[in-house]
Formats: C-alpha cells, structure tokens, sequence
C-alpha cells in the first residue's frame, strides 16, 4: 500500500543547491585583470608630499622611461624640504649627478625618451623647485612631467 | 570482469578549491596593486643656456607678463586677477597672435608650488580651449629666474 501523501507539501521541499561552477572563472578574469594593471612599487618613498590639484593633467605613460623625484618633508625630520630621486635620497649639488646614474641604468631608447616626473609637495616654495629645474637642465633631462591629482 | 570495466567512469576531479586558490592570488594582486596612474602637466625645458647666448629681442606687444609674487598673488601685466580670469585673459592674447606671442611666467622663490601649479593649469586650460575650437596654438611660454623675495 501506498505511503500516504503528506497534507503540505512543503516540508519534503529540498533547497535546490547553487551551481558555482562557473564561480572560478569570474575569479579567474577579475584576477587577469589585477594581473594586467598591477605594477610593483618598487622605490620606497621617504619624503612625504602631497601634489596639487589641476585640471588639464594628462596621463604619464612609458613607465620604464619615467624618473621619479620626490620633493617633500623626510619623515625624519621636521624642518627643511628633501629631495629623493626613485628610491634613494639626493641633494640639490648632487641632483644631476644621480639623473644621469639613471640614465645610464635606462636602455638606449628609454634614456632618450627620458620623463622626470616631478612629484613635490604643494607647499614647496618655488625657489627650491627653480633650483631642481637647473639642476635637470644641466642634466639634459629636459621633459618633465608636474605630477598632479585630476580634479573635475 | 569485462563487464565491470564497462561500467567504470573516470572519477572527477574536485575543483572546488580552484575558487580558494584563485581568491588567494585574487587578493595577493589586489593588495600589491597601486592603481595610481600618474598624471600631470607634461612641459619640455629649454636646454641650458650657454654663456656667450645673446637676449633675443622680443616686441612688447607680443610679450604677456605673468607674475606670482611671494604671496601667491597672480597678476597678468601688473593688474591682479583670478586663475579664471587669467584663462580667459591667455586665451583672448594668444588667439590674437598664435604665431608670436610670448607668455612670460615669472615666481618668486618664496611662491608655494601650489600656486604656481593652478597658474600652469590655467595657461594649459586657455590652450586647450582654443585647440578645442580648431587651429593651432604652439605653446610659448618662457620661465624667467624667479625673483628674490619680492612684494613680502
């Protein structure tokens, strides 16, 4: 003899389970996505700057022939603005100098296209950044970059 | 015995730590990833003067004077104005002459880099204009040697 059905059929209903087969494969392109775009930082930043805001700033590309130089307080330090080129600390006397060591650590194609990336604080007063611009003329690295927030 | 090999089925691979695995390097991307982008205003400065280089002369007419003085007062050819008005006031100079004009940016040592980089945005903004409307406007500015201290 048959089982007597139950009066609601409820209670025999099984939450169907969630098919994450494909749950991988979204993972996986989020992944090649971070994957593409990421780039490792590779100089540690010792000065602390904030740049200023524009409107009209344009994207830096060509990373492997961009030259960091950060302009800022040291961390150290309270008094007196400190210049870093990518990952090691400069003076203004020896600023030439240390741009023309990394031009020389550049391929031949990327020293010529060489970009200085100039990321100071926004309260460094002008006659320091006057001075640094001397000292990339003297070393011939002649297209720069002011690095700045886009603002809208 | 044949027929018990019949029935065997390759047993299936368990995939269900792909989804860890991948969230794994997932969030391994996603923490070493700096998404900054670097943008600014890209200039090219001149090379460095020579010593026997003779001023060259300039007609006053086409010259445009903008100053920054040490209290990050901006004035074009000695009245006061607003960045947006220094747009405005590039963009009617520069549509007159775009062959001959000169702008001439002039800071003082003690201007903060803020200042002077809203005033370079401005000049930018006033070129960009223009070239939206067609044309073209070759960029002349030329940085005089910031002065000492003045108007403190």
């Amino acid at each position: 003899m048959r089982k007597m059905q139950p009066m609601f059929r409820r209670s025999s209903h099984e939450m169907p389970g969630l098919n994450l087969a494909s749950m991988p494969d979204l993972i996986f392109t989020v992944l090649f996505f971070f994957m593409l775009v990421t780039h490792m930082r590779h100089d540690e930043v010792k000065v602390r700057y904030e740049v200023p805001a524009g409107t009209e700033v344009t994207k830096l590309d060509q990373r492997s022939s961009v030259v960091n130089v950060y302009i800022g307080k040291a961390e150290s330090q309270k008094e007196g603005y400190c210049i870093q080129v990518n990952g090691r600390m400069t003076d203004l006397a020896h600023l030439s100098a240390t741009i023309d060591a990394e031009r020389r650590k550049m391929s031949p194609e990327n020293a010529e296209r060489l970009t200085v990336s100039l990321k100071a604080d926004k309260k460094t007063p002008m006659g320091l950044i006057a001075d640094v611009k001397q000292a990339l003329q003297q070393a011939y690295a002649l297209r720069i970059n002011y690095s700045g927030r886009e603002v809208k | 015995m044949f027929r018990r090999r019949r029935s065997e089925q390759i047993p299936e691979l368990n995939t269900s730590s792909t989804a860890d695995i991948s969230f794994m390097l997932l969030i391994f991307f996603l923490v070493t990833s700096s998404m900054d982008t670097d943008k600014g205003l890209l200039r090219q400065l001149p090379p460095p003067p020579l010593e026997e280089q003779p001023p060259t002369d300039v007609e006053k007419d086409h010259v445009m004077t903008v100053t920054l003085d040490a209290r990050d007062q901006l004035s074009c050819n000695g009245t006061l104005l607003t960045t947006a008005q220094l747009t405005q006031e590039v963009m009617d100079f520069v549509s007159a002459d775009p062959r001959e004009h000169v702008i001439s940016i002039q800071a003082d040592r003690q201007t903060t880099y803020e200042a002077y980089y809203r005033m370079q945005n401005a000049i930018v903004a006033a070129y960009q204009r223009l070239r939206a409307s067609g044309g073209e406007y070759p960029m002349r500015i030329r940085e005089q040697k910031p002065t000492e201290g003045g108007g403190r």
